[in-house]
């Protein structure tokens, strides 16, 4: 029997997953969380083998809940179910002690066979993501975080391109040839998992990269975001 | 009874809205589309009372998909279910044709009432959007915000919707079903008449009216 707690703020969502779930003989889910706090907390009374828990949740991010849990019950598995799908917040989820990640984009097949694949003790990551290469390689390595992947001159040329710059303007910038700022953008743009100029821009403003930032913080957390409660 | 359709991308959330409809003893879940387009076609065969269907697919957007529906299924009362609730989404889908809008978070209590209230033909937006809503209209009225996205044309909203969604020309094209060159057209007016430079300045400005939203 694999037991699961349910962690998604959205109650159709969740009703989805126990209809799903219920057809799977040996799966049981035991509770259903809405937020952070009720996931630790059902997590706690339940000790369920995998909590399958969302990025997303009202105003607390996934990923702290994620920290929390795999450090409080370092043997229930958590499998991460989410809509986004950029290699940085799988990165992420695996960092704080996830041990599958599934897009929401995938079949219902695959969710479950992630869930008996964590409760399993092994690991697992949706298809689709497991395609690109900087993943691959942190399913079978611990690579260390991809900022530090990038040299320190692919980090001016992202920190420039996120402000707007073409790759003539970093190289003036910067006092190098334009072919080499263009050299150093494909790299950085490759290592960063971006297949388009669109792509870095979203992240850019999606984690507040600022002009006049130093560097870039390859932090998920924002400043605003509410603490999870106390501890049961 | 009430037939239903229900439009998502997402297999789980499809299969959470039937099950909660279904149990409703008047409500019938009579189809199922994953997409825009599909949910067309299945409108136009099935002539649903009520569609719920999300905002953001592949192809084309659930916006886009409700202004086609609105034409070619006037009958069918349309209701918004998604995550996100900024003004733009709203007016965008009450621009279209919506009649509802309710949020993922929204409890099945609220949705099974939005469901009764299209099919009765009134208008449902739940509080949270009905609040922000209001305000930007207010601002409209008191003359306080001149909205430049009033002078883009429907094809010119969408087109940006899904540049926004990081989509390139060519790939705006074949989702639309018209030339990459008319795309280009499309995407050079819609830079104009909202004063973008280039690209990262329309990031910029999707993120400021939200169209797109920050993740976590």
């Amino acid at each position: 029997m694999v037991t699961i707690v349910i962690v998604d703020d959205h109650p159709i969502v969740r009703k989805g997953l126990k209809s799903l779930f219920e057809t799977e003989k040996d799966f049981s889910v035991v509770a259903e969380a809405n937020d952070g706090f009720e996931a630790v907390t059902m997590a706690q009374r339940f000790n369920p083998n995998v909590v399958l828990l969302d990025l997303i949740l009202g105003d607390i991010n996934g990923i702290e809940v994620a920290r929390e849990l795999s450090k409080n019950l370092p043997r229930t598995g958590i499998v991460i179910y989410s809509m986004l799908a950029s290699d940085h917040y799988v990165m992420e989820s695996f960092k704080a002690g996830a041990r599958g990640y599934v897009s929401k984009d995938s079949s219902s097949e695959e969710l479950i066979r992630a869930i008996r694949e964590v409760a399993a003790g092994k690991r697992y990551l949706s298809a689709h993501l497991s395609e690109q290469p900087s993943l691959g390689e942190m399913m079978t390595t611990n690579s260390p975080d991809f900022y530090r992947r990038l040299t320190a001159r692919e980090r001016e040329v992202f920190q420039l391109s996120a402000q707007g710059l073409t790759c003539a303007e970093i190289a003036r910038r910067l006092n190098i040839s334009r072919r080499t700022a263009e050299a150093h953008r494909a790299n950085m743009m490759r290592k960063l998992g971006f297949s388009r100029p669109a792509a870095l821009y979203n992240f850019a403003f999606q984690h507040e990269i600022q002009a006049d930032t130093a560097c870039v913080k390859p932090d998920t957390t924002k400043s605003n975001r509410k603490k999870l409660g106390k501890r049961v | 009874m009430i037939n239903i359709m229900v439009v998502d991308d997402h297999q789980v959330v499809r299969q959470g809205l039937r099950s909660l409809l279904e149990a409703e003893s008047d409500f019938r879940v009579v189809g199922e589309a994953a997409g825009g387009f599909e949910a067309l076609s299945m409108a136009a065969n099935l002539h649903p009372d009520v569609i719920i269907i999300d905002l953001v697919m592949n192809g084309i957007s659930g916006i886009e998909a409700t202004r086609q529906m609105s034409k070619t299924c006037p009958g069918a009362g349309i209701v918004i279910f998604s995550m996100l609730a900024t003004e733009y989404y709203v007016l965008e889908a009450l621009r279209a044709g919506a009649r509802g809008y309710i949020s993922k978070d929204s409890s099945p209590e609220e949705l099974i009432r939005a469901v009764r209230e299209v099919a009765a033909g009134h208008l449902l937006l739940i509080s949270s959007v009905l609040d922000r809503t209001i305000d930007f209209f207010m601002r409209i009225v008191n003359n306080n915000f001149a909205d430049p996205m009033q002078n883009l044309t429907a094809r010119e909203r969408e087109v940006l919707y899904l540049s926004a969604q990081q989509k390139t020309c060519p790939e705006i094209a074949k989702t639309l079903f018209v030339s990459p060159r008319t795309v280009e057209a499309q995407r050079t007016s819609i830079m104009r008449k909202l004063g973008l430079k280039n690209q990262r300045e329309l990031i910029g400005f999707a993120f400021e009216r939200g169209i797109l939203t920050h993740e976590i």
